[in-house]
């Protein structure tokens, strides 16, 4: 198990290092330059890169960049707000993100165990129809419909809701941007428990434990469900992804100040430093959850660490 | 599990604690077929779900449109007529039943109205079916232009990241050992780069377009496939005919792709048609996000991302290209739910 971690970690830092290379690489061959306002001369253009360092040798650049990084010191914004430390400019964004994205993963979860439980239970039913139905159009229709769709009823028309998020309500304002990006989450996690509930459901030791007279809540919560939800953290990693490009596109529909919108704004402004550095942001979060799932999947299933060892 | 009847000495067991063992399962009607080949068979348990023929036929109705919806009338894709602009669909023949006749419903600060500025402006004989956009294009011939241009890239790009991921995970299967392990590490790492990231900064450095779209689509989705051919190939290269053929003299490059390519095609198919959703989606989001095909050309992510700008003013603007999207991304879902199952009647039902 040890070696197994080990190799994981491994793995994970080394990931990690060839995703600032290609960052660094991809930003070098970016077109365009921080500084091409009309107004500077050559020697004003090099005494701005002399401050920012750029006018150093790119190998230099890179270690000088890879040893910032992992201090927590991502550089400054050049255009979205001028010399401003992007960390300082991410603060602020990050725990709104997180928390709408938190939101999201809790109603989906608690929404696509229900789902996936009544699909189950009632197997082959009117029932087990519609919530099928309601996950294959979850998981195949992108988010940003949804949020569409979402704030033009019930922000729009209905106005139930508000159509923009506002930091003074931001509980209110969160509801539907949670709502749209859980779609996916909650479909897949109903597909999943609805598939793992009736293979349980059907098994001998379900027989058994009904013929020992347990019965009703207990037996299906303490007995079948936790059964069927060990293998629920293999649908994790898609999961993370789809959060990750769904919040750009629903934090761009509800005008969210979150770190999302901040990349959709850096990538239209050519900012390039705030580019790179959420992409190192974005994938250190995507690295570590994924190490964390898979260390998590070695621990509950014996099986997975066994196999990846005879690998 | 009548607690009732349980007593501390003897427990006679009535009718109700008995049940029938579920052994569908291990006992089934021998069912005689005539012969068939395996695509035949295949066929015939795809066309028995109801959802999958849905699919195939909503795929088949959106690629005909996407063929002739432009052609259908006078207008093209690009031509612009700024004095006709956001005018609401009207159809000749259906106008008079009050839907599609060109009206739509302002709202204002003093409540909402009707109005038709196709008769405001003297147009009796203007006819947008899907009403026109801000630029005085019509959203018909758009759509499916859209649709056309979003089909293109997710058909390419599946394609293309069938044969990188096909050739990849066979190759690392067959060999096996320090190959697999370095191919195996390799593709880790290429794994641990969230697609959002790869896909964005291309775009960054390419010039936008539809070549850079399957490229950085390209980049990114033939993992997924690599696996499967991988563990389909672990599974298959110790048996028989594979020996067989190599006692025959067969080189590796003929088992990989005469031998063992045509036993897993299979797997391959459903996997291309899960991936191309995927495709749709992405080149959606990109242009959503302003990073997708250059005007005037148009996909469905590029109209979604327009209609957004009036949504609420003008909401027909949005609505087809969305639904047109959501249908095709629904209906490849369906097809591809389906295919794997028929291919692989054996596989768990997920």
């Amino acid at each position: 198990m040890k070696k197994y971690v080990a190799k994981r970690i491994l793995t994970a830092a080394f990931t990690l290092l060839v995703i600032l290379l290609v960052l660094f690489i991809l930003m070098q061959l970016m077109p365009g330059s921080p500084f091409n306002d009309e107004k500077l001369n050559d020697s004003q253009r090099a005494m701005l890169y002399a401050k920012y360092g750029l006018d150093q040798p790119i190998y230099i650049q890179f270690f000088r960049y890879v040893g910032n990084m992992l201090h927590g010191d991502l550089g400054v914004s050049y255009k979205i707000s001028r010399n401003t430390p992007i960390s300082q400019l991410i603060q602020t964004r990050l725990p709104i993100s997180l928390f709408i994205g938190g939101f999201a993963v809790s109603i989906g979860a608690v929404a696509g165990l229900i789902l996936g439980l009544i699909a189950a239970l009632k197997h082959d039913t009117i029932w087990d129809s519609i919530a099928t139905v309601i996950s294959v159009i979850g998981v195949s229709v992108p988010s940003y419909v949804f949020a569409l769709a979402l704030s033009y009823t019930l922000g729009f028309r209905l106005q139930w809701f508000p159509m923009l998020y506002t930091v003074q309500k931001s509980m209110g304002s969160s509801v539907l941007p949670s709502i749209s990006l859980s779609m996916f989450t909650m479909a897949s996690i109903a597909r999943f428990t609805r598939t793992e509930m009736i293979e349980v459901l059907g098994s001998d030791y379900m027989l058994l434990a009904e013929s020992k007279g347990i019965s009703g809540f207990s037996l299906i919560f303490r007995h079948a469900l936790r059964n069927a939800l060990i293998p629920i953290i293999t649908v994790l990693a898609p999961l993370v992804v789809d959060l990750m490009t769904g919040s750009l596109v629903v934090e761009k529909i509800f005008a969210i100040p979150g770190v999302g919108s901040l990349l959709v704004n850096a990538i239209q402004s050519n900012d390039y430093n705030v580019v790179i550095s959420l992409s190192f942001i974005y994938s250190a979060l995507y690295i570590i959850i994924m190490l964390v799932v898979d260390i998590l999947y070695g621990i509950i299933d014996p099986r997975i660490r066994l196999a990846k060892k005879g690998d | 599990m009548d607690k009732t009847a349980v007593s501390a000495e003897t427990y006679v067991p009535v009718d109700s604690d008995f049940r029938l063992k579920n052994n569908a399962d291990e006992i089934a009607l021998d069912a005689n077929f005539a012969a068939q080949g395996f695509w035949r068979d295949v066929f015939i348990r795809y066309v028995r779900k109801t959802s999958a023929v849905i699919g195939f036929f909503l795929i088949v109705i959106i690629g005909i449109m996407a063929i002739i919806g432009p052609g259908m009338n006078e207008y093209t894709y690009s031509g612009q007529e700024l004095s006709q602009k956001n005018l609401a669909p009207r159809i000749p023949g259906i106008e008079k039943t009050g839907i599609f006749d060109g009206s739509e419903t302002m709202s204002t600060t003093t409540g909402s109205k009707k109005v038709n500025h196709y008769e405001e402006n003297g147009l009796d004989d203007v006819y947008y079916w899907f009403g026109s956009d801000m630029f005085g294009r019509d959203i018909w011939t758009r759509t499916w232009e859209g649709a056309r241009v979003s089909l293109i890239i997710a058909i390419a790009a599946a394609v293309i990241d069938m044969l990188i991921g096909m050739s990849y995970g066979l190759i690392s299967g067959y060999y096996g050992g320090k190959t697999d392990i370095i191919m195996q590490r390799c593709l880790e790492v290429a794994n641990g780069i969230p697609r959002l990231v790869v896909v964005t900064l291309l775009l960054l450095v390419l010039q936008p377009g539809m070549v850079t779209i399957v490229i950085a689509l390209m980049l990114t989705e033939w993992i997924g496939m690599s696996r499967i051919a991988r563990a389909e190939m672990l599974k298959l290269k110790e048996q028989e005919f594979v020996l067989a053929s190599r006692t025959l003299g067969a080189g590796s490059f003929f088992i990989i792709f005469k031998e063992i390519l045509p036993n897993i095609i299979g797997p391959i198919i459903t996997q291309v048609m899960f991936s191309i959703p995927t495709a749709i989606f992405t080149e959606a989001f990109l242009s959503f996000v302003g990073l997708g095909i250059p005007v005037p050309q148009c996909s469905l992510g590029s109209l979604i991302s327009e209609g957004f700008n009036s949504f609420t003013t003008h909401p027909y603007q949005i609505i087809p290209p969305i639904v047109v999207m959501a249908l095709l991304m629904l209906s490849f879902n369906l097809v591809a739910d389906g295919l794997r199952e028929a291919l692989d009647p054996k596989m768990k039902e997920m």
